[in-house]
């Protein structure tokens, strides 16, 4: 395989995370604007362990998920009782603040001569470990699916048993979960720590992947795609974020014929899309025809 | 007045659009075209800004929320992002520099009144605030459309069963707030003496911050909305510095939606 593709495979794995992220809360009945801050979260806490205190990977990642759940968490916490556009709002001022909490944050330290770390707007360089211990393109990709694999396989799991089953309930009607026995604060609350330490995943493998991060990266322009990507991929399956990610990053990305354009095809089909189907491709409808048939 | 035009579109279709920052950009954009290409006053500039404005809005109302009237709020939503991309793209495709001069709304110095000095500019966009504010009182309370409007944003179901043609009325009522949005963007545009693709993310995001703070769907909480918007950020950024002021109008926003006071509870135009 070349660079390039190399480039886009790890690019799909990546971005998967965070629209799986979305995905689930959008299974919850929760629309978040606000994912690109944990992946942020994710992206800093995963640099800082590797290039600023010398740990190895595995447990920045570790690291990282906890500090997207927790920071994830503590932005559900205060906003569990608001609903659709209001929650929709409250992830995007909080996601907004994270950026501007990445701009402000300055934290430096000398590693081999070198000033490491988190520099404000001017972004956080040389998180290199990949690159240190001899990890060749080829084996970031494989570790970054292997995990996506990982998380979807998870997903799988959730949603055939009775978790999944609660979560979705509490998408379709709360006040009816409510009432049957469902505590909804508590399991929306573990749904969003839960999404926050998928979005931190995904960042800070992106950390590691692009060795150079700054807040501009987790603008809401993030966040939108990835509740993007779980829309027009389908709400019936984990797959559908994923699928969606490859039509965009895949297939749109890589097309080099419709260069400058892009945007313009990619806004107009998922407009077109949304018309046709307004819960993505692979919707519940169609998972449950395809499971029919299929077992 | 952005947040009057987002509240308009609010209030009536309980759809937040994500594309009406852009489609006013997109309106700016076309001025900017028309001021480069031909002699054109300001008075065509600012007609062609709104016309462009209401263009890119009716196409954003006919794909994005015409179609999602009763389905979910979410698609409607990612819809309207995804046309919000595709004007970027087209105006970044038409104009590809990253800035752009404006014409100017008033050349010559600030006003002196004893010891304060007031732009000119400024004044203009207050009177045309105060201007369209009164506008869109008589049309919503003193005409027969608004008096279809205010019934749609009631209960569009009775609205609907009186004979009033609801889908009519959300278009119109699309292309009003277009048009506000439009001279929003031109004033903008024209006090700025620039425009950026950043202007539709811009818009957008003060537009609904505006509403918020105002309360969601009430016009005089969104004119209200704008004002303490604009002097929060002043004192702040006075005091503070850029980034701190962006940060508290956030801080405001989240803790004012955790808290929900009683006031943004307010859903009705009246």
């Amino acid at each position: 395989m070349d660079e390039y593709a190399l480039g886009v495979l790890t690019n799909i794995g990546l971005f998967s995370f965070v629209a799986l992220s979305a995905y689930l809360l959008l299974i919850a009945g929760e629309l978040s604007f606000g994912q690109q801050a944990f992946f942020g979260v994710g992206a800093y806490a995963g640099g800082i362990a590797t290039a600023m205190l010398g740990l190895t990977l595995p447990v920045a990642v570790v690291i990282a998920m906890l500090c997207g759940a927790l920071a994830a968490a503590l932005v559900g916490l205060p906003t569990l009782r608001l609903r659709g556009l209001y929650f929709a709002m409250t992830t995007l001022a909080a996601a907004e603040m994270f950026r501007i909490l990445f701009e402000l944050a300055h934290w430096q330290l000398d590693v081999e001569g070198e000033q490491v770390g988190p520099d404000g707007s001017q972004g956080f360089r040389g998180i290199r470990w990949m690159l240190e211990s001899g990890v060749e393109p080829e084996g970031f990709v494989a570790i970054v699916w292997l995990l996506l694999a990982l998380v979807l396989a998870c997903f799988f799991v959730i949603e055939r048993s009775k978790l999944g089953a609660t979560i979705r309930a509490l998408g379709e009607d709360p006040t009816l979960a409510g009432t049957v026995g469902i505590d909804v604060n508590r399991f929306k609350l573990g749904v969003v720590a839960a999404s926050g330490a998928l979005a931190a995943l995904g960042g800070a493998l992106f950390a590691h992947h692009n060795t150079y991060i700054e807040p501009r990266n987790f603008d809401i322009m993030l966040g939108v795609h990835s509740l993007a990507y779980a829309l027009i991929g389908g709400l019936g399956t984990a797959f559908g974020p994923l699928l969606g990610v490859m039509l965009d990053i895949g297939v749109l990305e890589s097309s080099r014929f419709l260069q400058g354009y892009r945007m313009i095809v990619f806004g107009g089909l998922v407009a077109l899309l949304l018309v046709w189907r307004p819960r993505g491709i692979l919707d519940e409808r169609v998972v449950h025809w395809l499971r029919a048939r299929f077992s | 007045m952005l947040a009057l035009g987002f509240t308009l579109i609010f209030g009536v279709l309980r759809r937040a659009n994500l594309a009406y920052g852009p489609a006013i950009m997109f309106g700016a954009y076309a001025a900017t075209w028309t001021s480069m290409n031909f002699q054109a006053g300001l008075l065509i500039l600012a007609v062609v800004t709104i016309a462009a404005a209401v263009l890119a809005g009716a196409y954003v109302e006919r794909l994005c929320f015409a179609p999602h009237r009763k389905g979910p709020a979410a698609a409607a939503m990612v819809a309207s992002f995804a046309l919000w991309m595709q004007f970027e793209e087209l105006a970044t495709l038409a104009l590809p520099n990253h800035l752009y001069a404006f014409p100017a709304l008033y050349e010559g110095g600030p006003l002196e009144l004893g010891r304060f000095t007031v732009r000119i500019d400024a004044l203009l966009i207050l009177l045309a605030t105060v201007v369209v504010c009164g506008l869109l009182w008589w049309i919503l309370y003193r005409t027969r459309f608004g008096v279809a409007v205010r019934a749609v944003i009631d209960d569009p179901k009775a609205a609907g069963l009186a004979g009033i043609g609801v889908p009519r009325v959300f278009m119109l009522v699309f292309a009003l707030a277009s048009a506000i949005g439009g001279l929003a963007g031109f004033l903008i545009a024209g006090s700025q003496e620039q425009v950026t693709p950043m202007l539709g993310m811009w818009s957008t995001l003060k537009g609904m911050v505006a509403m918020m703070l105002g309360g969601l769907g009430s016009l005089p909480g969104a004119v209200a909305g704008g004002l303490a918007l604009g002097l929060i950020e002043a004192h702040a950024g006075w005091f503070l510095g850029p980034q701190l002021r962006d940060f508290l109008v956030y801080l405001l926003l989240f803790v004012l939606l955790a808290l929900r006071p009683p006031w943004m509870n307010t859903r009705s135009v009246s």
